[in-house]
């Protein structure tokens, strides 16, 4: 029982390597299967699809296993550009746990479904991740995708009211702070406390490590303003996880906010851009670049002074 | 008579029982299936349902005063019940009779009630007692009917016997022998009818009818009886003090006649029968005027209302509702008089006296038993045109007499009549009749002539005057405005059939009225609005300040032109208002007799004020009326306006929400005194904090006992006393804790050790004891434990501490901070000042024949309109008054789930919320950045600003992965994070600029350092950033200014240096240039060490060049700047030299003596007077030919450019 609460708990506390460095349990285990789902999305979120199919048992009937083969097949396809195969697989199987004749208990059902949803989110359907997970849905999980979309759609007044629903019937889960958390980390409310509490609380946890929360901690903390304190959250979080980029792309922002010096700062970025050029922060910077070069463009430039030296 | 005006109808079962409320617009009809309904028909809704009968229920009667229904029904039982809402229930059932109860009634002032049973009685019951106090025998067949007399103590019934028979019961008044008597009625079997016999006595039998008689009934004033029967015949009896005799018979019906009545009101008597027909008869001539016929339906029952022109009919499959004639009185208003029709005279009402005498008689014009429909006044030859809708339309113009005679002049002698279904005044002697059939329009002249026709453009049943020479035509589908002397059609708008249309005083609006819907347009159709009513729109009139008035059935409401309506008052029964003036509403009732109502018009005089902005008509209304209410709190709530709606509410919860919402603490505080609760202590402390107002949040600490807070609060103000205080209240709660906390935030080492001692830590108090340097209390401590300095020598020592509460350098105790603006605004500091500024009642004089005050209002109106006539646009305002309801409907269905729309970005609120080009760029913006520095600072090169611009948005965003495998969270860094509300929300000052001017010092490092390059450098990245730097003050932005300035001068000053230093290397024949340069360095404005730097480097320069005279002059500048003794005595060494030889060897461009700027492009000078041009942004001076070009300094504006500078944007 120890086994799956803990695997649980890393899962959603980003400690992903944690999950995937440790063993399984004993295939007759009843934890077995749950332990190995959180094992390949673990693989899955640290974006290395090819083990997570690796680990998937072939030819399995249970949907929850066969919507996480499809989530990394999504994501293993992502690169080239062809991601609909994935996609309706994962439609289909949306469709089918509908139906009575499919192996899986409701925790699969709930599981495809945020699967599904997840999928769908990455892929920009935001309207067909919200309706595959229904708003009256009583799994936290799905709760908390659909929140994170309310917010990427700059909607915390939804996410709010979704959140007040399921507390309603959601037990005091860790995953409902994190809920709250994240509604936090986009409001603002009441200077970040929620959130910087609950990840001061969660680094505070004996029972786990993970740089994330480190890293998640960090970004609250540029976000409230305190630099320096973020700078050696950030720093930390790095000595464990040199290679995470998240970790990174915020070091980056603290680094620019006047937690290191501007040469520094500028090589920093100058790295992690080349480093890492489909990090959505790149990505934007590409664009809001060009933007620049655009805009620039608008306004002729004057002749030049002859002057003394000229 | 020409239509029963069926006014509501109801499917059900079959209908065997009817009985009208007196007062509330309900109806009881009890049916063939045991169920008894009671149906509210004016809002056409089924109110409440009595189902404990079993079988049918054929009788049933309301108490004329009470809020009792009784029925009977062929389970032999009657039943009392209570109606009223709140506690409906049977109250009493009555047993007694012997088969199907036929009529019940109650009796107008007895306790009692009436009953007539198929088992040949009739009975009498007491309802205080609940027994039967009479039992009138003598019909020999079933008794269909018993009714009280309305006045005198008779019973008149109706029995299959074929008799009528008339009872006198005054006897059971008098004797009134067994109320409550015991035994005798209860206990009685059918066979002791007799008892009763002596209080009641057969008056008189009524024999005529061939056949079984359905219904009689008294006529409410005169000696008369009317009888319905199976023979198919009506007949009426007259009857005196000791005979009764049959009068007439009204034959028509060719099946049994179920019902007949007399009207309440008129000589007209109404029947129903099987033959499905309701016929009206006239009664004194006892001949049909009118049938009603119903393809189905066999009609059972008949009942009138008591008071109103109402009637109700059951029938097989239901009840219909009808009245006889229409009840709207035909109008015309003229000024402040009123002219209209009431029992076909036509009168003339003056609104300021009250006078109302009659003009004319109009009884000849048509049916006698029909009221005139419209009437149409021409005040320039005092006529009126009357139609009237009998003999299928007729029209009739008269001349009224200048006042009334004696005798009133009939219409009949001298007017002229025509046929037509609408006939109106079109012009002052030009009138237009409609022909509904021929669809012709014909005008008229005074004499009738025809002058012109017309063929109607669209199918038109109603024409209304149009303004000058136009026509309103009323169409099924539309309505049109029609030009009669161009014959053709200016305007058309869709609309239901337009039944009304009223002009405003002015005539620059018309109402245009159908059932359910109010059109307000102008007088060229072109603009309009459109209300939508549920309830039937009965009339309206205009507000002299432009509101329309209306009335419904139940309601009187107002409209404003964009559409915008509510309810002023509610309505017993339906009036017509024909004029509105100030607070009253002239309007004539249902019989045409001129009313006044009084209402309050503040709520639509305020939401036009709100509409206009017209704040002091606001404020006046807020101070001196009592206006409230929630709807009007939510108005304004809703569009934005919380602190007005602050100074309605008197509710406190409401109170304190909205004090908060709009910051207003005092009121806040106030109320939050009176709820007194933690939770709005909590929420008021939170708020004060927001606007630093640290004594609101002291007491709202202190009322909920957050000490803990309330001591932080203390150490963060400085008020030490009142630290030292809350460390007793901790003693006194025995909180160590908090005794801990007050002592380490008052500094108090030896309570700190107390307390640490008190709880039992000797540990950690003896260790505080030992760093603090109090060994004594230390030592103490250890003696008390038991053990010596030996026993803890594993323990390490520490340094003495110098951990301190920071000193308190201000004490803000009493001060309050810099507080939160709280957005004053015209209302609370004019109720602040408790006067208007200005201070007069604004001119609302409506009504009040102010004309001035009128014109005002037009005019304003009419200015308000040309000012924004798009957003005027009615249209527009009128749908969107239609359709918010929906939209909010929209906004509850969306909630949550699939099609959530994606709320705006926080970018968006950012580049919203500033001025400042930094906030735009951090919002990703770059167009309007770029426009703004171009606007502010003349920035046209903006390639150099792009890794600042690039570095500044990088710095405003971040990522975060919150859940596994989705997308990550983009995060918005914030200004200041603790600001919530989105009006607020700012982004991150990346730059700020204490470190630009840091920067710049490491600037002056370099230029003392002699690094030139590297400065160079620095000032050029200063000045740049200096461009996308927040600032908050105008303190700030005064600095800025001076940071601006050095930076410019510190590198035109290296600039110019390094010019020479290239000069020299390059040119060192030019010796001229380069002590020209020198000299121009010294010219900048460094600060003293950097100036002295210049000198020496100008004095070296010029001795060199043997110009010593200049050298001198160097030196003696530099002089005044009191260099170190070794310095000055090298220039002491100079000025003698050059005392000694006052020369320079080398002419060069340099007056000292005037002052003068340097040109930052040519480096030559520009001598006060001459003239120059300024780089937009530094202001640095260029020579005049520079104008146009880029700036060769920062090489990022266009020299000369005109630009607004700095933003006040704090």
């Amino acid at each position: 029982m120890a086994d799956l609460y803990h695997t649980k708990q890393r899962f959603y506390l980003g400690a992903y390597k944690s999950i995937v460095e440790s063993p399984l349990p004993d295939e007759s285990s009843s934890e077995y299967q749950a332990v190995l789902t959180y094992k390949a999305r673990s693989y899955l979120a640290l974006n290395d699809p090819k083990s997570a199919l690796k680990l998937l048992p072939e030819g399995t009937e249970n949907a929850g296993l066969k919507a996480v083969g499809s989530l990394a097949r999504y994501l293993a396809s992502e690169g080239s550009g062809d991601t609909e195969a994935a996609l309706e697989e994962l439609r289909d199987l949306a469709v089918e746990i509908e139906g009575d004749d499919v192996e899986g208990t409701e925790e699969d059902k709930a599981l495809v479904r945020v699967l599904a949803a997840t999928a769908f989110a990455r892929a920009g359907e935001v309207e067909e991740a919200l309706e595959t997970l229904g708003s009256e849905t009583e799994d936290l999980e799905a709760v908390a995708v659909i929140v994170q979309i309310y917010l990427s759609i700059n909607r915390p007044d939804l996410a709010k009211k979704q959140f007040d629903r399921s507390k309603n019937w959601a037990e005091d889960d860790l995953l409902l702070q994190l809920i709250e958390s994240n509604i936090g980390l986009v409001t603002g409310k009441d200077n970040y406390s929620n959130t910087y509490s609950f990840y001061t609380e969660q680094i505070g946890n004996p029972t786990l490590v993970s740089p994330h929360l480190l890293t998640a901690r960090g970004i609250t903390r540029i976000l409230r303003g305190d630099v320096q304190e973020s700078k050696s959250d950030l720093e930390e979080s790095l000595a464990q996880q040199p290679d995470d980029v998240e970790t990174q792309a915020a070091y980056v922002v603290a680094a620019e906010l006047g937690a290191l010096k501007r040469p520094e700062a500028d090589e920093l970025w100058s790295k992690f851009a080349s480093q890492h050029p489909t990090h959505p922060m790149v990505v934007d910077l590409n664009g809001k670049s060009d933007l620049f070069d655009q805009c620039a463009a608008n306004f002729p430039l004057p002749p030049a002074a002859s002057t003394v030296s000229a | 008579m020409s239509v029963m005006l069926t006014k509501f109808e109801s499917k059900s079962n079959r209908v065997k029982g009817l009985a009208f409320h007196p007062t509330q617009p309900l109806l009881a009809a009890s049916l063939h299936n045991g169920s008894v309904q009671l149906w509210n028909y004016r809002m056409g809704v089924l109110v409440d349902r009595f189902e404990e009968h079993e079988g049918p229920v054929r009788a049933v009667a309301i108490h004329p005063t009470r809020a009792l229904l009784a029925t009977g029904g062929d389970d032999y039982k009657i039943k009392v019940w209570d109606i009223r809402p709140q506690n409906r229930r049977c109250l009493f059932t009555l047993h007694g009779h012997l088969d199907y109860v036929r009529t019940v009634q109650f009796h107008h002032e007895m306790p009692w009630i009436l009953s007539a049973s198929d088992d040949q009685t009739i009975r009498i019951w007491n309802s205080t007692s609940r027994q039967c106090i009479a039992v009138l025998t003598g019909h020999s067949h079933y008794v269909m009917s018993a009714q009280f007399h309305p006045k005198e103590d008779l019973i008149v019934s109706a029995s299959m016997d074929q008799t009528v028979r008339v009872w006198d019961i005054s006897g059971l008044r008098k004797g009134s022998p067994n109320t409550g008597g015991p035994g005798s009625s209860n206990q009685s079997g059918p066979g002791s009818f007799e008892t009763f016999d002596s209080f009641s006595t057969v008056k008189h039998v009524l024999e005529g009818h061939d056949r079984g008689v359905n219904y009689a009934m008294f006529h409410p004033t005169l000696p008369l009886i009317i009888s319905a029967a199976d023979d198919r015949a009506i007949k009426i009896w007259r009857m005196s003090e000791t005979k009764a005799w049959e009068v007439d018979s009204c034959r028509g019906h060719f099946n049994n006649v179920s019902s007949a009545l007399f009207h309440p009101k008129h000589e007209l008597i109404v029947s129903c029968g099987e033959d499905k027909t309701v016929r009206v008869w006239d009664l004194a001539k006892r001949s049909s005027i009118q049938t009603f016929r119903r393809e189905h339906d066999r009609f059972w029952v008949l009942a009138s209302h008591p008071n109103l022109n109402l009637f109700a009919a059951g029938h097989d499959n239901g009840l219909i509702v009808f009245k006889l004639e229409r009840e709207r009185p035909a109008f015309s208003v003229h000024q402040d008089t009123l002219y209209y029709v009431r029992d076909k005279y036509v009168r003339q009402y003056d609104f300021n006296t009250g006078a109302d005498i009659g003009l004319l008689s109009v009884r000849k014009f048509g049916s006698p038993y029909v009221p005139p429909r419209t009437l149409s006044y021409n005040p320039a030859e005092r006529a009126v045109i009357l139609t009237i809708s009998s003999d299928n339309g007729l029209y009739e113009l008269t001349n009224l007499p200048q006042q009334a005679q004696g005798e009133l002049k009939d219409s009949s002698v001298d007017g002229k009549k025509g046929n037509g279904q609408s006939a109106i005044f079109v012009a002052r002697n030009r009138f237009a009749v409609l022909n509904k059939t021929s669809q012709l329009i014909e005008v008229r002249d005074l004499s009738n002539t025809v002058v012109k026709s017309i063929k109607a453009p669209v199918q038109t049943n109603e024409i209304f005057y149009g303004g000058t020479a136009c026509l309103i035509l009323s169409s099924p589908t539309s309505v049109v405005l029609y030009d009669i002397q161009q014959q053709k059609t200016i305007a058309e708008i869709n609309s239901p059939p337009v039944k009304y249309a009223v002009w405003s005083n002015d005539s620059s609006l018309v109402a245009l009225m159908s059932k359910h819907t109010i059109i307000i347009t102008n007088k060229n159709f072109s603009q309009h609005s459109i209300i939508h009513e549920t309830i039937r729109i009965k009339s309206g009139a205009w507000d002299d300040a432009g509101v329309f008035i209306y009335s419904t059935l139940n309601h009187i409401k107002y409209c404003l032109a964009q559409g915008d309506h509510g309810v002023i008052c509610t309505l017993d029964n339906p009036v017509y208002l024909t004029r509105i003036k100030g607070k009253t509403v002239h309007c004539l009732d249902r019989s045409a007799r001129p009313r006044t109502i009084t209402f309050d018009p503040t709520e639509y005089r305020f939401k036009l004020a709100l509409l206009k902005n017209n704040y002091e008509e606001m404020l006046y209304i807020i101070k001196t009326s009592t206006l409230l209410g929630q709807s009007i709190i939510a108005y304004l709530q809703q569009k934005g306006f919380p602190e007005i709606a602050l100074h309605f509410v008197q509710d406190t919860n409401t109170r304190f929400e909205l004090a908060i919402e709009c910051g207003n603490l005092d009121v806040a505080m106030e109320t939050a005194r009176t709820i007194n609760r933690p939770e709005c202590w909590n929420r008021l402390a939170q708020q004060a904090l927001k606007q630093g107002n640290h004594k609101v949040v002291e007491k709202a600490y202190q009322q909920t006992k957050s000490f803990d807070k309330l001591s932080f609060l203390y150490l963060a103000t400085g008020s030490t006393d009142k630290l030292s205080k809350m460390q007793k209240i901790a003693d006194a709660r025995g909180d160590p804790m908090s005794r801990f906390h007050n002592a380490l935030y008052a500094g108090d080492v030896a309570s700190r050790i107390a307390v640490l001692r008190d709880v039992g830590l000797h540990p950690l108090a003896y260790l505080t004891a030992k760093t603090n340097g109090l060994d004594d209390v230390a030592a103490e401590i250890l003696e008390a434990a038991g053990l010596t300095e030996d026993d803890i020598d594993d323990v390490p020592m520490y340094e003495t501490s110098t951990i301190k509460p920071p000193p308190v350098i201000t004490t803000s105790t009493d001060l309050l901070w810099p507080s939160l603006s709280t957005g004053e605004s015209f209302f609370d500091r004019a109720l602040a000042n408790g006067q208007l500024e200005g201070g007069a009642e604004p001119a609302y004089t409506n009504g009040d024949a102010a004309g001035s005050a009128l014109d005002a209002w037009a005019k304003e109106e009419e200015e308000g309109e040309e000012l924004n006539p798009d957003e005027e646009g009615w249209e527009l305002d009128g749908d969107a008054g239609e359709f918010q309801p929906a939209e909010e409907e929209d906004d509850t269905l969306e909630e949550l789930g699939a099609g959530a729309t994606p709320g705006p970005e926080e970018t968006e609120l950012w580049a919203r919320n500033s001025g400042l080009a930094v906030d735009h760029v951090a919002a990703g913006s770059f167009e309007n950045a770029m426009q703004l520095l171009n606007r502010q600072f003349g920035i046209v090169n903006f390639e150099l600003l792009k890794p600042l611009f690039l570095s500044i948005y990088r710095a405003s965003h971040t990522y975060v992965t919150t859940l596994a495998s989705l997308p990550p969270l983009k995060l918005h860094v914030r200004r200041s994070p603790a600001d919530a509300p989105p009006n607020r929300l700012r982004p991150v000052a990346v730059k700020t600029l204490q470190a630009i001017r840091s920067e710049l010092s490491e600037g002056y490092r370099f230029v003392s350092g002699n690094k030139l390059v590297d400065a160079a450098t620095v000032f050029r990245s200063v000045l740049k950033s200096l461009l996308l730097v927040v600032l908050s003050s105008d303190d700030e932005a005064a600095l800025w200014r001076e940071t601006v300035t050095a930076a410019r001068e510190y590198l035109l000053g290296v600039s110019i240096e390094l010019e020479r230093r290239r000069l020299v290397e390059e040119e060192p024949d030019n010796v001229q240039r380069s002590l020209e340069l020198a000299a121009y360095f010294t010219q900048c404005e460094l600060q003293p060490p950097h100036l002295q730097i210049a000198l020496r480097s100008a004095i070296n320069a010029f001795t060199k060049a043997n110009n010593h005279a200049h050298a001198a002059r160097f030196a003696k500048r530099l002089l005044e700047l009191k260099p170190d003794p070794k310095i000055a005595a090298m220039a002491q060494q100079r000025i003698q030299a050059g005392n000694r030889n006052p020369r320079n060897a080398i002419e060069i461009l340099y007056d000292e003596f005037t002052p003068f700027e340097i040109c930052a492009a040519s480096y030559t000078p520009i001598y006060k007077g001459s003239p120059a041009v300024h780089c937009p942004y530094t202001d640095a001076a260029y020579l005049p030919q520079y104008k146009g070009t880029l700036d060769p300094l920062l090489q990022l504006t266009e020299i000369g450019a005109s630009a607004s500078g700095l933003p006040a944007a704090w």
